[in-house]
């Protein structure tokens, strides 16, 4: 069977140093789609980012700035990033050298299909 | 004074179009009629509009202190001045507010300057000869002590001198007793010479989210930097811990676009630096200003200044 996701984690996943696109349930962190290079272990992307993009969207709404829309997170070795809409995180995995902000900015549109 | 009905003529041009200038004659017009909550709503936006204004800094200076929060007039003045150093109208609002809180040399400085670009000004004159009168600053920039006319003020505070002349609102209200101004090595003023513009708030936190250095403003010029450190150091915390299971490395940005806001966050010792900036700014200037901030943080620590 195949997901409603499919078309738009292999429209992401075929930017250069992208790894891993997901499709999270942001409350359990499992995975609702997912499209992965070999060697991504995906279960812990997923669980790990939606608890992030959590405690991410919380804290702004706290702090006063409204609803978290996207959240990045940059390492040694890689790069996270994420966009949700109501209970679902998309999720993108890369390398250090991907273009960030093209990849932003698919995101971003490719949120708005998520429900 | 406007009238009324210039009042709602501006008010209705600004709605029209929100990125008018007439913003600065509306917010002037609204602080001279004590109208201070519309007037600081109005040179708030204007500052979030126009960001590289002096003029929109300096009238967001003028409510900030016929307000009272003469940390934020001080801070907004202190914008339009790296802005445009020679803007006469902040040179002499900051002149004035440096006089009041005892910082002397400083003041002197700044109403020389005044008095430069309007020789004709009483009120800078009056602000210069009594200044000179008190022999001018201490080797510190700050007075010895409250300059020696009137009732003696409550401690911690000082005030203006009685023969000093106050031609506006934003004098008047430098004349209540206010607790001291930070000193230029306070905390809190650590990030103010790597932040754009007033716009822009930077805190640096330490590993259990309390504020070691920074400050931020909320949109009612009170100082939240505690409420939002603590919220969003949880977000850093929440990164270390994904970043142990991933096997990615130590995490080394992390960025937060909200609704109304973007934050950038590092590591930066023990603690972590943030930089919030409004949604407009792109998230890649914000990125720049957390790079300058760490580096400042960095130093401000090893320094201990």
């Amino acid at each position: 069977m195949s997901s409603p996701y499919g078309g738009m984690l292999a429209g992401l996943i075929r930017h250069r140093g992208v790894k891993g696109c997901l499709v999270v349930g942001e409350r359990d962190g499992l995975i609702v789609d997912s499209t992965v290079q070999f060697g991504v272990n995906a279960q812990t992307f997923a669980a790990l980012t939606a608890s992030l993009f959590r405690k991410a969207r919380r804290a702004a709404q706290a702090a006063g700035f409204g609803d978290a829309t996207f959240v990045q997170l940059e390492a040694e070795r890689g790069r996270v990033c994420a966009v949700g809409r109501g209970d679902l995180v998309l999720v993108v995995v890369a390398e250090p050298r991907v273009n960030l902000g093209l990849v932003r900015v698919d995101m971003l549109k490719a949120a708005e299909r998520l429900s | 004074m406007m009238d009324a009905d210039e009042i709602r003529l501006m008010s209705d041009v600004l709605a029209a179009d929100p990125a008018s200038l007439v913003f600065l004659q509306l917010g002037e017009a609204l602080r001279r009629q004590g109208q201070l909550d519309l007037a600081w709503r109005v040179a708030l936006r204007g500052v979030e509009r126009h960001a590289q204004r002096p003029d929109a800094h300096d009238l967001l200076a003028r409510v900030a202190a016929d307000r009272g929060d003469f940390d934020r007039a001080r801070a907004a003045w202190e914008s339009a001045l790296a802005l445009a150093p020679g803007h006469p109208a902040a040179q002499k609002g900051l002149g004035f507010l440096l006089f009041q809180q005892g910082l002397l040399q400083d003041a002197e400085r700044l109403l020389v300057a005044a008095q430069a670009a309007d020789p004709g000004d009483a009120s800078v004159a009056n602000a210069l000869a009594r200044i000179r009168a008190l022999g001018g600053a201490t080797a510190g920039g700050r007075a010895a002590g409250p300059p020696p006319v009137g009732p003696t003020p409550p401690r911690g505070s000082v005030a203006i001198p009685a023969s000093v002349s106050r031609p506006s609102r934003t004098t008047q209200a430098l004349a209540a007793p206010v607790p001291f101004a930070p000193t230029p090595t306070d905390a809190r003023d650590v990030f103010l010479d790597v932040l754009p513009d007033a716009s822009h708030a930077a805190l640096l936190l330490d590993a259990d989210g309390l504020v070691v250095a920074g400050r931020y403003r909320g949109p009612d010029g009170r100082d939240l930097a505690a409420d939002v450190g603590a919220q969003l150091s949880g977000v850093s915390d929440e990164a270390s811990r994904a970043m142990r299971h991933l096997d990615v490395g130590a995490w080394t940005h992390l960025a937060v676009e909200a609704e109304a806001a973007s934050v950038a966050m590092a590591p930066s010792g023990e603690g972590i630096v943030l930089v919030a900036a409004p949604r407009r700014v792109p998230l890649g200037f914000v990125r720049r200003v957390l790079d300058r901030a760490v580096e400042r943080a960095r130093r401000w620590l090893e320094s201990g200044t």
